[in-house]
């Protein structure tokens, strides 16, 4: 029996496809990892605003319309809770402005799959940037 | 890299550099089949999925930008002149 606690993953894209893609690759860890989504940068971020516990990881769609991924970043960055939380850009492109950007505000940058190969990797791109101990928990 | 010289590599090659250097410009469905469009230096490449960024039914090269339409339509104009 699991008596441990979920690690608690959030994640915001505003494309549906998308969102099932991921909620489909954490499938095989759903034993240890409740994955929360949204569909805007405006509602993840009113969400982990009023959030008593912090994730474990932060994945942002980079292109959203109104409040996009790395807006979300740069806001959740001051605030104290998620000044050093895990955060993933998901990106469909892997451009070098983004990894730089990425880079400037201590987060990943991951590119959204374009096969089956890349899509088993997924969630493991995604888990290595858990801390050490999460990474044990999550694959326990 | 020319167009060519990219038709002229394999298919885990292709989505290797695709993944790699290829910058996403869009997609749409028809049919049943998911199409996303990347650019990659002065040409296009379409990937055709049977199921959404799993199962590629084929890849298709051009550099006519009068293949752009159908993806034109899910640009957000208003959200790029804001």
């Amino acid at each position: 029996m699991n008596s441990l606690p979920k690690n608690i993953i959030v994640y915001a894209d505003d494309d549906p496809d998308d969102l099932d893609l991921v909620k489909e690759a954490f499938s095989k860890y759903s034993q240890n990892v409740e994955l929360v989504t949204f569909d805007d940068g405006g509602s993840i971020l009113a969400y982990l605003s009023s959030f008593e516990n912090t994730p474990c990881l932060i994945i942002l769609d980079i292109n959203m319309p109104i409040l996009d991924g790395k807006e979300v970043l740069v806001r959740l960055r001051k605030i104290d809770q998620y000044e050093s939380t895990p955060v993933v850009l998901f990106s469909t492109s892997c451009l070098p402005t983004d990894k730089i950007f990425a880079g400037q505000y201590n987060a990943g940058v991951v590119a959204k799959p374009l096969a089956m190969q890349q899509m088993e990797t997924i969630t493991d791109l995604f888990i290595d940037h858990c801390t050490e101990d999460i990474r044990k928990r999550i694959r326990r | 890299m020319m167009l060519f010289e990219f038709q002229l590599l394999s298919l885990d090659e292709k989505l290797d550099i695709l993944y790699r250097e290829g910058v996403y410009v869009g997609k749409y469905k028809e049919e049943g089949l998911w199409t996303i469009l990347y650019q990659l230096d002065y040409f296009y490449i379409e990937v055709i999925y049977r199921q959404y960024r799993r199962y590629i039914k084929r890849i298709y090269c051009f550099t006519s930008t009068s293949l752009l339409d159908p993806y034109l339509e899910g640009i957000q104009i208003e959200l790029l002149v804001s």
